[in-house]
């Protein structure tokens, strides 16, 4: 088969990654390029022709959704069952940064390692879509989506906030604010859910301890980047004071006492209270101060094995049935407002998150602050924190 | 970890040339046999040693989006956190290479020499090739379990003596902490080489030794060490090099929070923001230059070692 131009020209004059994969496909097997309604616009697929389509590919590849964050368990059995579909999950607990380079990786391959979608932290969305590794598609809830890309490659799905997770028996006085942290009685006990220079998490975290210090950020960048030096400076004195434990939490190490006091997201630390049942008792404080909401973006990969399958997969989760199951694990869904407001959300499901007033002073951060402070917090975390 | 294919030839090549003179030369027919058996042995080195290595060094001067630079080079000279990596991995490599070799030597001339039980010395020796093949995750976890703040030995001691080790400052997650876990298969890996060396010393020449009227100090400076040097200084780069490029049990064991050069190239490929493969190479490169030092050492001091044993 000839290329008449190569990859790249043709994506920037189609615009259209859907039908990039296809070509790719084309090119390299000789298959026909899929059959199925049109990719190529980004426009929500009448739910028939994309359950039938879907149902052709028989499998969705997903990455990083381990079964006790945000639920995602209980939403892949959902999504499995109700579409009759095959999921092949990757690596659970891979990074934000890990799901994008699965995506490079396999950009000429179409094996069961390269991922259909993600869930990355929500300033992982634009460098996506900048390098061209993400496909658009608005699906039918669309306009309800508080937090989007306007031409529809990425998309919020959930929020939670920074929390404190305390192992009680281990810690006897529970922290309150972020200050707390650094008392000496906590030496050797705080420790962070991911890796700092992979993981949005804890580049988020680094981000709401200076939050808490500057007192608060507007919407400029330079706010944001003072609140970051801040929390730079903050784990310098939590590294100097040996409080800080460098290893990564999770809830076998927190179940184990390794790690007793962990900052995490909100739905991950009810999440753990739950399944630990008591054993550790773990109490989750929402911080005075410094309170940072993270919302997660969903994506396409513009190379995906299973473009019907994917997209089935975001009118699932974004839908009403998919938000609810969020919230069933403890996170906010994003579109949690317009299903307030149509009074769709049982009673029992928002009545188990902390209550609303903790949440009140939480701070949303803009894309382009997301991005700054990432890049300033990971290529400045060793100098400022180890002093290398 | 394993990635020293080469040592094993460098050690057969420096036999082979005392050799190869008095050979014969051998029919024509015969060496074309001779080579197609090595065949697939150059092959393979081709195709994961030498065109690897060949891609990392083009790649090292390739410039994020393409391009070619000196950037990536002058960052491992100039950026303090390279230049810290460095010299964490130089010191976890060199000083679990040499009590692993130290220590590790003891053991063997214990099992050899100490008139162990038989019993004893063979399971001593099945150990060996069993830990010494423990890494990775599986490693990584066994020391959180024992060591880490709520493992098994700290929380003994903690409850015994009513210490609070983490408030006097104790934690294994650090680059000492690191070397404990690398020693764990460093010793077992020089018993499971000295062994044999030690085995390989004939009971004749410490007669003979004696005999001329040596003394045990003697013996051992003037006959068994010269005789074991070269094994001795192979076995120490191997577990050098076996520290050096480990990855997946630093990164099991404390994530990135431990400074390694392996652990930065992870990064670099990996990342998003630090997202820079030709740094990454260029890193890799630096270690490729350092193992080859290192090799080049080991060739030097092994060819004064082995003088008369030629």
């Amino acid at each position: 088969m000839s290329k008449p131009i190569d990859r790249r020209e043709f994506l920037k004059v189609t615009g259209a990654a859907g039908a990039g994969a296809a070509f790719l496909a084309a090119c390299g097997g000789g298959a026909e390029a899929p059959a199925g309604p049109d990719l190529s616009t980004g426009a929500a697929i009448p739910m028939e022709e994309l359950i039938a389509a879907a149902q052709a590919e028989g499998t969705l590849t997903t990455i990083a959704l381990p079964h006790d964050w945000a639920n995602y368990g209980e939403i892949i059995e959902t999504y499995k069952t109700k579409y009759s579909m095959e999921v092949n999950e990757l690596n659970p607990d891979a990074g934000s940064a890990d799901e994008l380079e699965a995506i490079r990786a396999n950009k000429d391959s179409k094996g069961p390692q390269a991922p259909d979608v993600i869930d990355v932290g929500v300033g992982y969305g634009p460098t996506a879509k900048a390098e061209g590794l993400i496909a658009p598609y608005k699906n039918s809830s669309w306009d309800t989506i508080p937090l989007k890309d306007a031409e529809g490659y990425w998309w919020g799905e959930y929020y939670g906030a920074l929390v404190f997770e305390v192992s009680k028996p281990a810690i006897e006085n529970t922290p309150v604010d972020w200050e707390d942290l650094l008392k000496p009685e906590y030496k050797g006990r705080v420790a962070m859910a991911g890796d700092v220079l992979k993981s949005n998490q804890s580049v988020q975290t680094v981000m709401a301890s200076g939050i808490s210090r500057v007192g608060g950020v507007d919407d400029t960048v330079e706010s944001a980047m003072k609140a970051a030096e801040a929390g730079l400076q903050f784990w310098k004195e939590m590294n100097d004071a040996g409080n800080f434990i460098p290893v990564i939490a999770d809830q076998g190490r927190i179940a184990a006492g390794e790690t007793p006091l962990v900052i995490e997201w909100d739905y991950l630390a009810l999440a753990n209270r739950d399944a630990l049942a008591g054993n550790p008792e773990l109490e989750i404080v929402v911080p005075k101060t410094g309170v940072l909401a993270g919302p997660y973006a969903g994506g396409i990969s513009a190379y995906a094995p299973h473009p019907y399958a994917a997209r089935l997969w975001w009118e699932f989760v974004m839908g009403d049935e998919g938000q609810l199951l969020y919230l069933k694990g403890y996170a906010h869904p994003i579109r949690y407002n317009d299903m307030a407001s149509r009074g769709v959300i049982p009673a029992e499901l928002s009545e188990a998150l902390p209550p609303a007033a903790a949440y009140a002073g939480a701070v949303f951060l803009t894309v382009d602050q997301l991005n700054e402070t990432k890049k300033y917090i990971t290529e400045n975390w060793r100098s400022v924190v180890y002093g290398e | 970890m394993g990635e020293l294919p080469a040592l094993s030839t460098a050690g057969t090549v420096g036999e082979k040339k005392g050799e190869a003179p008095k050979a014969p030369p051998p029919a024509s027919r015969k060496t074309l046999v001779d080579w197609l058996g090595v065949l697939p042995f150059f092959l393979f080195a081709t195709m994961f040693l030498f065109i690897p290595s060949f891609s990392i060094f083009i790649r090292s001067f390739e410039k994020l989006g393409g391009g070619f630079t000196f950037d990536n080079i002058i960052a491992l000279f100039t950026k303090s956190d390279i230049v810290n990596a460095y010299k964490t991995s130089l010191t976890i490599s060199g000083v679990t290479a040499l009590l692993g070799g130290v220590f590790g030597f003891l053991m063997a001339y214990a099992i050899v020499m100490g008139g162990l039980p038989t019993r004893i010395r063979e399971f001593t020796l099945s150990f060996s090739g069993v830990a010494s093949n423990f890494a990775g995750v599986p490693l990584a976890f066994a020391f959180i379990a024992t060591m880490g703040n709520a493992g098994l030995i700290t929380r003994t001691i903690e409850t015994w003596f009513d210490l609070d080790l983490r408030q006097a400052g104790f934690s294994i997650y650090n680059s000492l902490g690191l070397s404990i876990v690398y020693l764990y298969f460093q010793f077992p890996l020089m018993i499971l080489i000295m062994a044999p060396a030690l085995a390989g010393l004939r009971r004749e020449w410490r007669e003979a030794c004696e005999n001329l009227g040596g003394s045990g100090g003697t013996y051992w400076r003037r006959i068994a060490f010269p005789i074991l040097m070269p094994t001795l200084l192979g076995t120490m780069v191997l577990l050098f090099g076996n520290a050096f490029g480990a990855y997946a049990t630093a990164y099991a064991f404390s994530g990135s929070f431990i400074n390694l050069v392996s652990i930065l190239v992870g990064a670099q490929i990996q990342g998003d923001v630090l997202y820079n493969p030709g740094l990454g190479n260029a890193l890799a490169l630096g270690m490729m230059a350092i193992m080859a030092t290192a090799m080049v050492i080991y060739l030097y001091l092994q060819r004064i070692a082995s003088r008369w044993v030629r």
